[in-house]
């Protein structure tokens, strides 16, 4: 077995969102597919999107997937499960010891699939860790929580994620960052979809324009959103445009620094990369030699979220990311 | 439109036994528990649908879409459909409609998210 010096690449099968929702592959197709081309072998799966029994995976279906990794010689890193606590819209969030419950049922399907760490949710109240970690401890199962935009390194939840994975000070918890939260433009491709879902100019400039400006995402889409309606904007049209403040944040590309240490996995977000390997949106030149340089072993599982606007070929767009980050981490 | 905007599913609009049965798609990147889905409206060739009596059926079960709130522990798994049944239809087979179909989601761990999502296709009665 050899040990891993530096970051690896790899993917997570949501970046073929649209070809999974198509039903142009079944399960055994996609990881054969993801092998074939070259793509793995470290791979990230989210639970309640690859697998019907999710979440709770028998132990046949458990075998089988095991046996079809190990068939299409892939290696099943990371598994992401989801915090979901308001299952009655409108009404109260299910009660702590259900959320619990609720991640371990995850956890357990995680384990025997072969997964080593799953990716979880800030939806989960912090003051909850106490009760989960020592169940991950014992499954011998690695955490990592997704700093996701609108958040970062320097948001309030983070930190207070940071304080209580000090006092617990155990393994088995860290980071997962999710580059999205630190973008250094919107993607020309998300304004080029906007623009033909009927945005006009007027409209996208403005848009430009807000995200520049100080406050939380959510803040700024109130301002674009108001702004927008009294110059007479469609509610569709300052939809298609407010997307880039519901999955991206413009927070600084260096503030990754102060959480390499934790980093377990990484998610590479990305919108396009061109023919000469540049992201559209985010900074990796600035980025990925942060982790190189702390130390950084594991995992960036290229994840192309063009899907949320676009119907790219997602493989070309996932090989042209994994150039890129080669390249950059070789450099 | 995007493949995770669809909501008409594949199999498209059948009559049984009195009843129509629409084909839906989840329109979410990821399976959800049936309880955070609401059906707002049918309309066939214009006219709303009533759907007090109508039931949600998959994966062998079936409840009424009345109690699909409390389907909290009942996955749709994204992949697959879900089917609309609602009794005391007289569509002809073979005959073809106009379909709009209006659903909300509200992702479960995005507290206050509730996405609006419809679409209108024209269908034959398989």
């Amino acid at each position: 077995m050899t040990t891993a010096s530096g970051p690896q690449v790899g993917v997570t099968l949501y970046s073929f969102t649209n070809e999974w929702l198509l039903r142009q592959f079944e399960l055994p197709d996609l990881l054969q597919e993801v092998a074939r081309r070259g793509l793995g072998p470290n791979i990230e799966i989210i639970g309640f999107q690859n697998f019907k029994e999710f979440p709770d995976v028998s132990d046949d279906f458990a075998a089988r997937f095991r046996d079809l990794v190990a068939a299409a010689g892939l290696n099943p890193v990371s598994c992401a499960i989801n915090s979901d606590r308001f299952l009655k819209p409108g009404q109260q969030p299910i009660d702590d010891a259900d959320l619990v419950e609720y991640h371990k049922r995850q956890l357990r399907s995680a384990k025997k699939m072969g997964f080593s760490l799953v990716r979880y949710q800030f939806a989960l109240p912090v003051h909850l860790l106490p009760e989960i970690a020592p169940y991950a401890e014992e499954l011998d199962i690695r955490m990592g929580v997704e700093v996701h935009a609108p958040m970062w390194a320097g948001h309030p939840a983070v930190q207070a994620y940071g304080e209580m994975y000090d006092k617990l000070d155990t393994p088995v918890l860290g980071w997962i960052p999710d580059f999205g939260g630190t973008a250094s433009r919107i993607p020309e491709s998300m304004l080029e979809a906007a623009r033909r879902a009927g945005a006009a100019e007027s409209l996208l400039d403005k848009l430009k324009e807000v995200w520049l400006e100080g406050g939380m995402s959510h803040e700024k889409a109130g301002r674009l959103r108001e702004w927008a309606l009294a110059a007479g904007h469609a509610p569709a049209h300052i939809q298609a445009a407010s997307l880039a403040f519901f999955i991206l944040s413009n927070n600084d590309p260096k503030s990754w620094a102060a959480l390499v240490d934790r980093t377990i996995h990484i998610h590479g977000k990305f919108y396009g990369v061109s023919e000469d390997l540049v992201e559209e949106a985010i900074d990796y030149a600035t980025i990925l030699p942060l982790f190189r340089d702390g130390g950084f072993t594991g995992t960036i599982v290229s994840e192309w979220e063009g899907h949320a606007y676009d119907t790219r070929d997602a493989f070309l767009q996932v090989e042209r990311h994994q150039a890129m980050c080669r390249r950059i981490l070789a450099a | 439109m995007l493949p995770v905007e669809r909501i008409i599913g594949e199999e498209g609009l059948t009559m049984a036994d009195g009843a129509l049965r629409l084909a839906m798609r989840l329109p979410w990147y990821r399976s959800l528990p049936f309880s955070v889905v609401e059906v707002e409206s049918l309309e066939v060739d214009g006219a709303s649908v009533d759907l007090s009596a109508a039931k949600i059926a998959y994966d062998g079960a079936e409840w009424p879409l009345a109690a699909n709130g409390d389907q909290t522990n009942a996955f749709w798994f994204v992949r697959d459909s879900a089917f609309l049944i609602v009794p005391g239809q007289d569509l002809v087979p073979g005959s073809t409609h106009d379909v709009a179909l209006t659903l909300y989601v509200s992702p479960p761990y995005i507290p206050g998210m509730k996405r609006f999502n419809t679409q209108a296709a024209t269908l034959s009665i398989n």
